[in-house]
């Protein structure tokens, strides 16, 4: 039978947004009593957003995002949570939605474990200012 | 400070003397009665009146901390805000303010200034909620985080 539609069943969905998807540079994890906040991202602030927001988290979390606003936290809410992780950045997703996260680019989950990358999202704050 | 003293009636007859001297810092005029006038560009001015400002609440601030207890919201009127913080957090804030003030005095530009104060602005929201708080201050806990799956339409 002749294919006549665009529509391919064996080929997944392009990602929503203005770029294609790249594999995750960072493990991203979110603390659980944040979980729940989290899930509901994209549809607090929108697909697009969230996924800026995710695409800067995974990929290059230590630079300034080219579009949102960022800070480091200051006292002791920005101290690095050990050594090799980062000060506490504040990165607002939108005028309603903020997160705050730590990275750390050799982090082990034990003693002699295999250092990798990872983002720890600490808080999200869905309270405008 | 300009060596140049312009008199009102310059304002007619050397108008644009009087407004290049003003361009490049400060142009000053002596009135009939010895009343002294200077005419300088608002950015300027509005620089001198924050960092008045800042410097004020600085002095204040410092004052405050040599007491044993912390200030209350009605000591620190507009500064409020900072009630959020403790003792260690407050003395940090109070030493990066005056870095701060430093900082722009020297640059005659309040931009480090305005972030200082916003980032610290921001902090003291984020410490409003107490379970934003306890994370903030507390420990890494590997246990207490899962892994983040990224955004979908799904969710």
């Amino acid at each position: 039978m002749p294919h006549n539609s665009a529509y391919d069943p064996d080929v997944p969905a392009r990602r929503p947004g203005s770029k294609p998807s790249e594999k995750p540079r960072y493990r991203v994890l979110v603390h659980k009593r944040y979980l729940a906040h989290y899930s509901e991202l994209a549809e607090r602030v929108g697909l697009k957003q969230a996924q800026q927001f995710w695409d800067h988290v995974s990929q290059d979390p230590g630079n300034p995002d080219p579009i949102a606003s960022t800070c480091f936290l200051r006292g002791q809410a920005g101290r690095p949570k050990g050594p090799g992780w980062s000060r506490t950045i504040h990165y607002e997703v939108s005028s309603s939605a903020r997160i705050d996260y730590q990275y750390c680019d050799t982090y082990t989950t034990e003693p002699d474990g295999d250092p990798h990358p990872v983002v720890a999202i600490l808080t999200i704050n869905y309270s405008s200012h | 400070m300009s060596d140049v003293i312009f008199q009102p009636t310059d304002l007619a007859n050397k108008r644009t003397e009087f407004l290049e001297a003003a361009r490049n810092g400060q142009a000053r005029l002596r009135d009939k009665d010895g009343t002294s006038f200077v005419m300088l560009p608002e950015s300027r001015l509005r620089l001198l009146e924050t960092l008045a400002k800042w410097w004020q609440a600085y002095m204040r601030l410092e004052a405050l901390l040599h007491r044993n207890d912390l200030p209350r919201a009605g000591e620190l009127g507009e500064l409020a805000w900072l009630r959020a913080f403790d003792r260690e957090d407050f003395q940090e804030f109070v030493g990066e303010l005056h870095d701060a003030l430093v900082a722009a005095n020297a640059d005659e530009d309040t931009s480090v200034l305005d972030e200082c104060i916003k980032a610290w602005r921001i902090t003291a929201r984020q410490l409003e909620d107490p379970l934003r708080r306890s994370v903030l201050h507390g420990r890494f806990v590997p246990e207490d985080y899962v892994e983040a799956r990224e955004p979908d339409a799904a969710q």
